[in-house]
């Protein structure tokens, strides 16, 4: 199973919201689409799903063009951000509705909502109303639903962005084991850096409607393509240092140390964080974030020093990595 | 009693004295009603009823009229509103506007300047002293205010639950028969309430559509009750049909009461 889109572009009057979108998702992958709001992922995400039509490109499933196919007839599955639950309907009749219209026997409706109720942990909620649930509950029927879609494709949009944190780390693994390990492509759209890496297994960078970069999350992290891509991954940020004209050096904070021949530094915040803690430093090269073993004491005279190796080089202006 | 209790009780008053002033005349007999000296225990008669029921043909008969009429004056209206309604909520923003503005103007038209207009039309298509036509141009005067009810309805509704059933492979009658219309109800039942009253009311054209005495509807019937004498005014008569006459409404508003409470949408997206 594959998901292809070569060069989609969409357009609202005479601004681009998409443009030159090459996606490549394979058998059992999950991409997730990275940016800040605006950026056009969900427009992205709608256009696979037939909910909005490219001005440009094609989009294909398995080879076979989607362009033109109505979003009924597509077989795709999405998560939405609202959870989009049907509120006149209990969560047994919720889930079962598509399996009607689809026109899968009474006998396998009831086995198959069943069993899905039970793998979701939702058996004693299946009379209610989504009105009468909690967000992750909500959640939890609107992934039920996805999953019942037996889709080629699995689109979720910002699926956790309406639950609190603890309870995105908890959905997390479940969401892992019952959608990401099946054979459909998944497109992940969000705007959390941290949840793209812990889910997906390549992720591309999308602003003002054009891709950054694509490639696995270590990739991401490691080589940055542009000052960006840098900022944007990974927490804290990157600091940015302007050394030369021309030329912006990029150090994460946990590749800085302490060393006594190092730039001499002023402590001007600390959050202590448990294990490590985030040091924000004055130097004569601006302001630095330095990740530490939480048990270190700052003293009076910091010096900070890192690797060469450890800098990440993006020339002024455009933001482009050199070399 | 607080001053809120003392406002409603007047509001009450001011609505309901006048229809419990019909209620008492229908009751009280001709004499009665206009000579106050008439002892109390005698005041009070079935007579008008009895009358108004015995008449030829009888009153009933106009009820169920008016009844059918504006049954099938409503379900036409919702009939066609509702997929109209939704064809326009998805039009772009700039041409639901103009089409609103241009439906707001019909609605807001003057109606009665049409009636001679609508019975030429009557006349060459054959369509006089036929109950179920009057159906036709009631429905057409009712639509407007209908498609603006329903429109603002569907806006109201968030459009992630129209694509998710899209997503969910049903079709634009499968989504309108499972998902939109029900989300919809309360404000397609109050709609309907009031296309019906409009057709349950409606004088001129009925009065000039309908001359059989057996076709006509309750506003015309009880036109020619007020107006059957010169010399007199049948007021109990008069108010026996006005009692008549409030009742089915009234049955109507108890039955839809429950399906106007709203907040059916509550929960559909993130509460």
């Amino acid at each position: 199973m594959s998901l292809t889109l070569q060069s989609v572009g969409r357009r609202y009057g005479d601004t681009w919201i998409l443009q030159n979108l090459d996606l490549e998702v394979g058998s059992g992958e999950c991409l997730a689409l990275l940016g800040p709001s605006g950026c056009g992922k969900s427009t992205a995400l709608r256009l696979i799903a037939g909910l909005d039509t490219p001005d440009e490109g094609s989009i294909r499933i398995n080879g076979e063009v989607m362009n033109g196919v109505p979003p009924d007839r597509r077989r795709v599955a999405m998560v939405f951000q609202s959870y989009a639950l049907f509120p006149h309907l209990c969560i047994r009749e919720n889930l079962n509705l598509g399996l009607r219209i689809r026109g899968v026997s009474p006998d396998d409706q009831r086995r198959r909502v069943a069993s899905i109720l039970e793998v979701m942990q939702l058996g004693s909620l299946a009379e209610r109303r989504p009105s009468e649930l909690s967000g992750g509950q909500r959640q939890r029927v609107a992934l039920a639903r996805a999953l019942l879609r037996d889709p080629l494709v699995y689109l979720l949009d910002e699926p956790m962005s309406n639950l609190d944190a603890q309870l995105r780390e908890e959905l997390r693994p479940e969401l892992k084991r019952l959608v990401l390990q099946g054979p459909q492509p998944v497109v992940y759209v969000t705007h959390d850096q941290q949840e793209a890496m812990a889910l997906a297994d390549r992720i591309a960078v999308l602003r003002n409607g054009r891709i950054e970069q694509i490639g696995t999350p270590r990739e991401l992290y490691e080589r940055p393509a542009t000052l960006f891509v840098a900022q944007f991954i990974g927490r804290p940020q990157m600091n940015l240092l302007h050394r030369e004209t021309g030329l912006i050096v990029g150090i994460r904070p946990e590749h800085l140390r302490l060393d006594r021949e190092g730039l001499p530094c002023r402590l001007i915040g600390r959050e202590w964080l448990g294990a490590g803690q985030q040091l924000l430093l004055e130097c004569s090269a601006g302001t630095l974030r330095m990740l530490c073993d939480g048990t270190v004491e700052p003293g009076d005279d910091l010096r900070v020093s890192w690797n060469s190796s450890d800098e990440h080089r993006f020339l002024d202006g455009s933001g482009t990595r050199m070399a | 009693m607080n001053r809120r209790q003392l406002w409603i009780s007047l509001l009450l008053l001011w609505s309901l004295a006048p229809m419990l002033w019909q209620l008492i005349s229908s009751f009280t007999t001709t004499a009665a009603l206009v000579d106050g000296g008439v002892p109390f225990l005698q005041r009070w008669t079935l007579i008008h009823y009895r009358q108004l029921l015995s008449s030829d043909p009888p009153f009933w008969r106009f009820l169920l009229n008016s009844t059918v009429l504006a049954s099938a004056s409503t379900v036409l209206t919702i009939a066609l509103a509702i997929p109209a309604a939704y064809g326009l909520v998805r039009l772009p923003q700039r041409w639901l506007r103009v089409s609103r503005a241009l439906i707001a103007g019909a609605a807001l038209f003057p109606y009665v300047l049409l009636f001679l207009a609508l019975l030429e039309l009557a006349r060459s298509l054959n369509l006089g002293n036929s109950l179920l036509a009057l159906a036709i141009p009631y429905s057409a005067l009712s639509l407007p205010l209908a498609l603006l009810l329903l429109t603002a309805a569907f806006e109201g509704l968030p459009k992630d639950l129209d694509d998710a059933a899209k997503l969910e492979g049903m079709s634009l009658v499968q989504r309108l028969r499972w998902v939109l219309i029900p989300l919809i109800a309360p404000a397609t039942a109050s709609t309907a309430i009031l296309v019906f009253l409009f057709a349950w009311n409606e004088y001129p054209i009925a009065l000039t559509w309908l001359s059989r005495s057996e076709q006509l509807t309750l506003p015309v019937a009880m036109a020619r009750i007020a107006g059957s004498s010169v010399y007199s005014v049948p007021y109990g008569a008069y108010a026996a049909a006005t009692v008549l006459g409030a009742l089915p409404l009234l049955l109507l508003v108890l039955l839809f009461q429950r399906q106007i409470v709203s907040g059916l949408t509550n929960g559909a997206v993130k509460g």
